[in-house]
Parts: C-alpha cells; sequence; structure tokens
C-alpha cells in the first residue's frame, strides 16, 4: 500500500513536472515571437554598427507540414545541427501543417523580417501557385539553405524483367499503358515526374495514386501491386538493399552518394532534374548580416561529417544548396513546373 | 542466447534505459489523455533527446510514449466524455455512462487499463512471435482490400447509433463528406474549399472530435446542472483491479479485440482510430446483451481499448521487418532507428538481433509499465468525478480551446472546433449519434481514394473487388451487418408467426 502511494506521488510529481515543462517550452516560443518586434528594432539599430548582436531570442521557425514526415524531421535535424554554428542560438520548431502547409508558407512569408521568425517551405511553393493554390511563391523568401533536394529516382521490383533505364523504355512501348506506376497523388511530384517521363521517351503508363506518401507506395510495389514508382528514394533504402527492390537510374545532375552505382537519366543522355526539396528561408526583407549568419552557419552545418551522417542514417542524400544557389533551384523549379502543369491541366 | 541476454541487460540493468522508458510512459499518458496534444507531436518533440541516449534507450522512450498515449486517451474519454486521442473516440459509449450514469468510474477505468495493457502485451507477443506471417498478410493488402476495409468500418454507424438507424447513417453521411473537403489527390482539383486557404488540407480531424464530443458535452452539463444544488459526491474506490466476474465476461471480447487491433495495426495506413471502432462492432456482435451496448457495457470499454493498444505491436511489423512505417508515429521512431545507425528492414533480423529483441522486450515492458502505472493513479484520476460541476466545466470548457489550437496551431482550428461543438450539442438533441460522423471522417477517405485507385487499377472495372479474396469477403460482411439490423427484426417477424400459431 505505501509503495503504490509512493508511485502515485513520485508519478503525479513527474507528470506535473513534464507538463511545466511543456508548458514553459509554449510561453518562450510565443513571447519569442511576440518579442520579436522589439528586438528586430534593437538589431536593426544595432546593424549600422559592423555588427549584428543577433541573436539575441528564440527563433521561431514555421514547419508547414505534420510532426514526423520528412520534411520535419530533417527541418529539425538541421537546426538541431545548425544551432553549433551560432552563439547562443535557440530554435523553436513549430508545426503549422493545415491547409495542406500552405498557411504555415504563407505565415513565414507575412512574419517580421528581423530573423526571428524563419519557416521551411517545401518543393509545393514552385507547384501550387500555378495551381492556383496558393499565393506567395519564391520571390517572397530570402532563402538560407535546402537542406534536403531528394531525386526522383526509377524504382521497381528486383524480379522484374528489365534492368536498365533503356530496359524498362522498350518494356512500356511494348505494353502500353498497362505498366502501372505509383505517385504520391495526381498533380503532386512524383506524378509531374512520371509524366516528364512519359513525354520524353515517348511512353504511356498507368498512374496509381497513393495520396498518402511514399511509404504507402513502398508497400505496394513490395506487395507486388504495381510495378514501378518514380520517387524519392528514402522510403525504399531499406528494400533496395535487403535486394526486393532495384533503382535503375535517378533524375539528378550528379550520382547519389548513397547509390554511387545507379546512373543518372542524365549521363544516359536524358536531361531531366526533378528534385523534392525543402529549404530553410527567412522573410525576403530579412537584413543582410543576419542572413549572412544563418547562411554561414548553414554551410558550415552541411560540412559537418556528424550531420552528414545524420542524414544518410535517414536514407538522404545530403546536399550543400546555400543562400543564391538555393534561391536559383527555387527559381528553375518555378518556371520548370509552371509549364509542365499548365499542360498536365491538374 | 546471447542476443536476448543483451537485450535483458540493455532494457533492465541501465537505469537511463528504464528510467527513459518508464518517463516516455508517464509523458505518453498525459499527452494521449489531453485532447489536441497527439501521439505524433509528443514523439517528435522528444525525437531530438534520442540523439543524446547511447545507443537503444531513446527508441526505449518513444516506444513509452507511444504506448502511453494510445492508452492516456481513454481516460479523458471515460471520465470527461473528451477522447483524448481519436482512438479512444469509440470508449466514450460505454465508459461515460458506466463512470457518470452509474457511478463506477473505478470499474470503468480498471477494465480500460486491464485490457489496454493485455492489448499491448499480447501484440507485442505477436510482434515476436509471427511478424514475418503477419508481414506478409499486411503486404496482401492493395487498394481494392483497403476499400473493402473501409466499407467493412463504415458499416459499424448502424451498430454504433443504438438510437436510430436512419440518424445513424445520415450522420455517417455528414462524416463522409466532411471527408472529402480539400484538395482531391486523385484528380489534383480542389472540392469544397470555397476560395479558402484553411480547406485546401481538409477540416482538421482533431478540432472536430473535441467540438463534437468535448464541446458540445459541456454545453449539456452547462444546461443539466443549471440552477442544480451541489450534492456532494465522494467517489471512493474499494478496488482499482476489475473483478474477476468482469474479466471473465469480458475474456473472449479482450482477446478477439486484441487480435484485431495487431492485425490491422500490422496494415500499413490504418491504426487505432479504426481499429477501436471494429473491435467495438465485433464485441457487440458476438455479444448477448447487445442492448446493454451503449448504455456502460464492460464488453464495450474493453474491446475498443483492448483493440486500440494492440496496435502499438502490429505498427511495429511492417517497420521492422519491411522497412516501411504505417502511421506518423512509426515513421517518427524508423527514423530515430536510422539515427542511430540501424536500418529496420528485411536484413534487420540477421544484422542486429541484440537491437530487435531489445526493442520486442522493451515494447512488452512498456505495456506493463503502463499497466502499472495506470493501476497506481487511477484512485487520483476518479477524483474528477467528485469535482463540483461549476468548476470541472469551465476548466474543460478552456481545455477544449487550448486542444483546438495546439494541435496545429492555428486559430481557424479553433473556429472550426466550436462551430462543430454547436453543431454537436443540437445532433445529441435530436438524438443523432456523433460517432456515426467520426466514423465518416475517418475512414471516408480511406474508402474513397481506395475504390477510385483500385478503379485505375482495373481500367474502370468492378470486377477487381470481387476478384480479390481478401476484399470480396469483407465487402460479404459488410452488407449482411449493414442490412441485419433492418432485416433481423422482419425476418424475425415472418419466421416466428407461424410457429406461434
Amino acid at each position: 500500500m505505501k509503495f503504490k502511494k509512493a508511485i502515485a506521488l513520485c508519478l503525479s510529481a513527474a507528470l506535473s513536472v513534464s507538463l511545466l515543462a511543456s508548458c514553459g517550452g509554449n510561453t518562450t516560443s510565443s513571447a519569442g515571437s511576440a518579442d520579436a518586434s522589439s528586438a528586430g528594432s534593437a538589431s536593426a539599430a544595432g546593424s549600422q554598427a559592423t555588427t549584428v548582436d543577433y541573436p539575441t531570442k528564440d527563433i521561431t521557425v514555421i514547419i508547414p507540414k505534420n510532426p514526423g514526415g520528412g520534411t520535419d524531421v530533417s527541418t529539425r535535424g538541421l537546426l538541431q545541427y545548425m544551432k553549433n554554428y551560432i552563439d547562443g542560438a535557440n530554435f523553436v520548431p513549430t508545426n503549422k501543417p493545415d491547409g495542406g502547409g500552405v498557411t504555415g508558407m504563407v505565415e513565414t512569408a507575412n512574419a517580421k523580417a528581423d530573423g526571428y521568425t524563419l519557416g521551411a517551405v517545401t518543393v509545393e511553393l514552385a507547384m501550387f501557385p500555378h495551381q492556383g493554390k496558393c499565393t506567395v511563391t519564391y520571390e517572397d523568401y530570402a532563402p538560407i539553405c535546402a537542406q534536403i533536394a531528394a531525386p526522383a529516382a526509377l524504382i521497381v521490383p528486383a524480379d522484374a524483367p528489365y534492368n536498365s533505364l533503356q530496359e524498362f523504355v522498350d518494356y512500356c512501348k511494348e505494353n502500353p499503358g498497362t505498366v502501372q506506376m505509383g505517385n504520391s497523388g495526381m498533380g503532386a511530384i512524383w506524378h509531374v515526374a512520371t509524366v516528364q517521363m512519359e513525354k520524353e521517351f515517348g511512353i504511356e503508363v498507368k498512374h496509381i495514386p497513393y495520396p498518402n506518401g511514399t511509404a504507402d507506395i513502398a508497400a505496394a510495389l513490395t506487395g507486388g501491386h504495381i510495378d514501378g514508382t518514380l520517387a524519392d528514394p528514402s522510403s525504399f533504402v531499406s528494400q533496395v538493399q535487403a535486394g526486393t527492390l532495384k533503382i535503375l537510374a535517378i533524375m539528378a545532375d550528379e550520382r547519389s552518394v548513397m547509390f554511387p552505382d545507379v546512373p543518372t537519366f542524365k549521363e544516359l543522355g536524358y536531361d531531366m532534374t526533378i528534385r523534392s526539396w525543402a529549404c530553410v528561408v527567412a522573410p525576403k526583407d530579412t537584413p543582410a548580416e543576419i542572413l549572412q549568419i544563418l547562411r554561414d552557419a548553414a554551410e558550415k552545418t552541411c560540412n559537418d561529417p556528424e550531420y552528414q551522417e545524420y542524414l544518410m542514417n535517414q536514407g538522404i542524400d545530403p546536399v550543400c544548396i546555400i543562400g543564391d544557389d538555393c534561391y536559383q533551384m527555387m527559381e528553375e523549379d518555378h518556371a520548370m513546373f509552371g509549364e509542365v502543369l499548365a499542360e498536365l491541366d491538374v | 542466447m546471447d542476443a536476448i541476454l543483451a537485450a535483458f541487460g540493455n532494457v533492465f540493468l541501465s537505469p537511463l534505459n528504464l528510467g527513459g522508458l518508464i518517463f516516455g510512459v508517464a509523458v505518453g499518458i498525459v499527452i494521449g489523455a489531453l485532447p489536441g496534444l497527439s501521439v505524433n507531436m509528443g514523439i517528435a518533440l522528444l525525437f531530438p533527446l534520442t540523439f543524446s541516449f547511447q545507443g537503444i534507450g531513446g527508441i526505449l522512450m518513444l516506444l513509452g510514449i507511444y504506448c502511453g498515449a494510445i492508452y492516456g486517451g481513454s481516460i479523458t474519454a471515460i471520465l470527461l466524455k473528451t477522447p483524448g486521442t481519436p482512438a479512444s473516440a469509440a470508449t466514450t459509449l460505454d465508459g461515460y455512462p458506466m463512470a457518470v450514469k452509474y457511478g463506477q468510474p473505478g470499474r470503468a477505468l480498471g477494465l480500460s487499463t486491464f485490457s489496454s495493457t493485455f492489448g499491448g502485451v499480447f501484440s507485442a507477443i505477436c510482434l515476436v512471435l509471427f511478424s514475418p506471417m503477419l508481414a506478409s498478410v499486411a503486404l496482401q493488402f492493395s487498394k481494392p482490400e483497403y476499400f473493402a476495409l473501409a466499407v467493412f468500418g463504415i458499416s459499424i454507424i448502424t451498430s454504433v447509433s443504438s438510437g436510430s438507424v436512419l440518424k445513424g447513417l445520415m450522420g455517417g453521411l455528414v462524416g463522409l463528406i466532411i471527408a472529402t473537403i480539400g484538395i482531391d489527390a486523385m484528380s489534383g482539383q480542389m472540392r469544397m474549399t470555397f476560395g479558402t486557404t484553411y480547406l485546401l488540407g481538409g477540416l482538421s480531424f482533431v478540432p472536430v472530435l473535441i467540438g463534437l464530443f468535448a464541446f458540445s458535452q459541456v454545453l449539456t452539463s452547462i444546461e443539466d446542472s443549471y440552477n442544480e444544488t451541489y450534492v456532494k459526491h465522494d467517489v471512493k474506490l474499494k478496488r482499482v483491479f476489475p473483478t474477476f466476474a468482469d474479466l471473465k465476461k469480458c475474456a473472449i471480447t479482450i482477446l478477439r479485440s486484441s487480435v484485431i487491433g495487431t492485425v490491422i495495426g500490422a496494415v500499413p495506413g490504418t491504426g487505432g482510430d479504426i481499429s477501436s471502432f471494429i473491435s467495438y462492432n465485433e464485441a457487440k456482435r458476438w455479444s448477448k446483451e447487445k442492448e446493454k451496448f451503449g448504455d456502460g457495457a464492460p464488453e464495450g470499454i474493453c474491446a475498443p481499448e483492448a483493440g486500440n493498444n494492440a496496435v502499438s505491436g502490429g505498427a511495429m511489423i511492417p517497420m521492422l521487418t519491411l522497412g516501411i512505417p504505417g502511421d506518423g508515429a512509426t515513421a517518427i521512431m524508423l527514423g530515430a532507428l536510422m539515427v542511430q545507425g540501424m536500418q529496420p528492414g528485411p536484413l534487420l533480423f540477421q544484422n542486429q538481433a541484440p537491437q530487435v529483441y531489445t526493442i520486442f522486450l522493451g515494447l512488452m515492458t512498456a505495456n506493463l509499465v503502463m499497466g502499472l502505472l495506470g493501476f497506481s493513479v487511477i484512485r487520483l484520476f476518479v477524483k474528477v468525478i467528485n469535482v463540483p460541476k461549476k468548476y470541472l466545466m469551465p476548466i474543460i470548457f478552456v481545455m477544449t480551446f487550448v486542444g483546438a489550437f495546439a494541435y496545429n496551431n492555428s486559430i481557424t482550428d479553433v473556429f472550426v472546433m466550436v462551430a462543430f461543438g454547436f453543431l454537436g450539442y443540437f445532433l445529441n438533441k435530436m438524438e443523432f449519434s456523433s460517432s456515426a460522423i467520426v466514423i465518416g471522417i475517418i475512414l471516408g477517405s480511406l474508402a474513397e481514394q481506395n475504390f477510385r485507385g483500385a478503379l485505375m487499377m482495373s481500367d474502370g472495372s468492378m470486377m477487381i473487388f470481387l476478384e480479390h479474396p481478401i476484399c470480396a469477403i469483407f465487402l460479404l460482411i459488410a452488407l449482411v451487418s449493414l442490412f441485419a439490423p433492418i432485416l433481423g427484426p422482419a425476418l424475425k417477424k415472418v419466421f416466428k408467426k407461424p410457429v406461434k400459431q
């Protein structure tokens, strides 16, 4: 009896402490954004001097996706390592996934440009504006770095009768309209990639959408319900390593660090690059000095072997796309998806 | 053998690992009990902490949160008719009447704690013994099977709406319509978004749930207790462990629900919310006292609670054996495992046996710790019933707002919650069932997406649903259970009359 009481007591103490801790966490984050305006003016005043005093407060980072998804995990990972390279930085990630991610991206764009509100944006930023789903574009942001830029990989079951991109294309030509290709939703990126491939090679496949993401495609492919997919390979790593699935080619400029034996579409003679990226960005008018601090830190983080290993462990190819390069990537993809989606009519 | 010994060492001999696990379970129970705080959120928040654990300790903590949160949802579901997680929505049906109407909160919590623990441990044992088999069953599920499972689930509407079948079906339709809001992933078009950004991703389910159950309950209570002079309740519990008679009565239900939960957990993309309703329905189907369901039947508490906690072991199966996460929570755990240098998938069992056994043992321990913590705090929790309504209701009222906001950090969600709160209040008045709407929302998109996806696979031929055996069987059972409440009494009349004459 005494023992039970002791347990109950300890437990309730632990619960109240953890509750307090979580409440405390929330208040600091909201206080962080509330105080951001005063801190912003302070740092604006400070920026007239040669160095800015940044950061002096918590930095809120709006993640426009659910906790646990690829965007969330890679963004939290980047922040976790990046804070080691900025003195006194404390990032507070906040998930705002409603509106299919648009709300969070819009909120970042409209936030006070003082460096205390950052956000993640995803490749949908280059797609949604053309589909009438979103009013902000890449022009509303000052990018810091892309933490992920996963290329489309052509993945098929290991026992499929084709072993190269060419053989796959030939097979599709012999069997028009019957090869079932999984995608992550019509009008979403991997569907666009598959349509691009159809156009490039003059083939016709059957599009099967799996709207809840690539994990479902992996299950369908492993279970033998579909014939292939063009998707980010990270969800398929364990099946590829176990030899139940194989990757025929990837749509990237350079070979993947994780799958060095897989050829790119480019080296096979087809200039196609479709990547699913997520970037950490600041609102566009953020002071240059602050952007510089963040970009320098991001660059050091990207070259940190521990961080690279962290990404590789999760099936993500480490990339180092900083600042202006990142802006250029967003700009190019915006133009590319504009053309493709206009033809696609979704 | 070495691997098993190493696993024992990892779980029990390291104070940090065991402490992390217990801490995880405790945090999980709190997160689960509070509406608006989701399992995924809890796991994602503590995910960075796993980096600082050497080896597998962090994973044990996440396992603890996962199990604890599924159980925690039942506490508020039973005591306040406010399911802390969608997986506990079914528990309100019988848990709340038993706790409040019949004044037996200790019995209700005791049953739910026992069933949850049993379901969790059962599924952990299944994970150890039948992983490869269950994984191959899970891989059999293609779009037609998912569609059939969803239809099977939807057919439950007729049995949860105890009042009028017609009103239940109407509620279910409202739920199905709500599920169509947002970007239609099968065509890329926007449906019923009315040009707003908020509706692009559809209505958020958790705020709707909080509104339909908690907010409307507050309104009803305010109405009931208006001018009421406070009668001092003093619920004191003689025992927290369920009686032998109760356990004997529920044994088969608990076992059946544990099997259902484990299998549904193993199928990627389906989880505790679906398995708890299906378990509830099966408990009612096989019960001899169907009329007691919805009015404090002990099986009506045991079934959903065993069913949703059994999902925990089931969901580990595709994650560990295939490297494919079945839901958001296991997706984060997959990431955490990979950060620790493990590569879940077909090779895991060969290459990293000690870690696999540690996870097995950890899951089992987490469920047992959950039961232990649960039983030891029941006495504390039932005191909630003793709090006068004039103090309790304002607190819940505030919690509904906090919970609705916390889920997505969105103020629009709060408005949605309030709107559904008033809707739920009037629906209750008119004896519609909120659960029917909830089932419609949970299963609507699963049914629709997979129906259309299956037809894409078959080029529009309906035969695909009959050619897949699992699918055909599910559809047949669904058809029978949908019409049984309507045809059953009619048939009885036809067949019984001649006998009497």
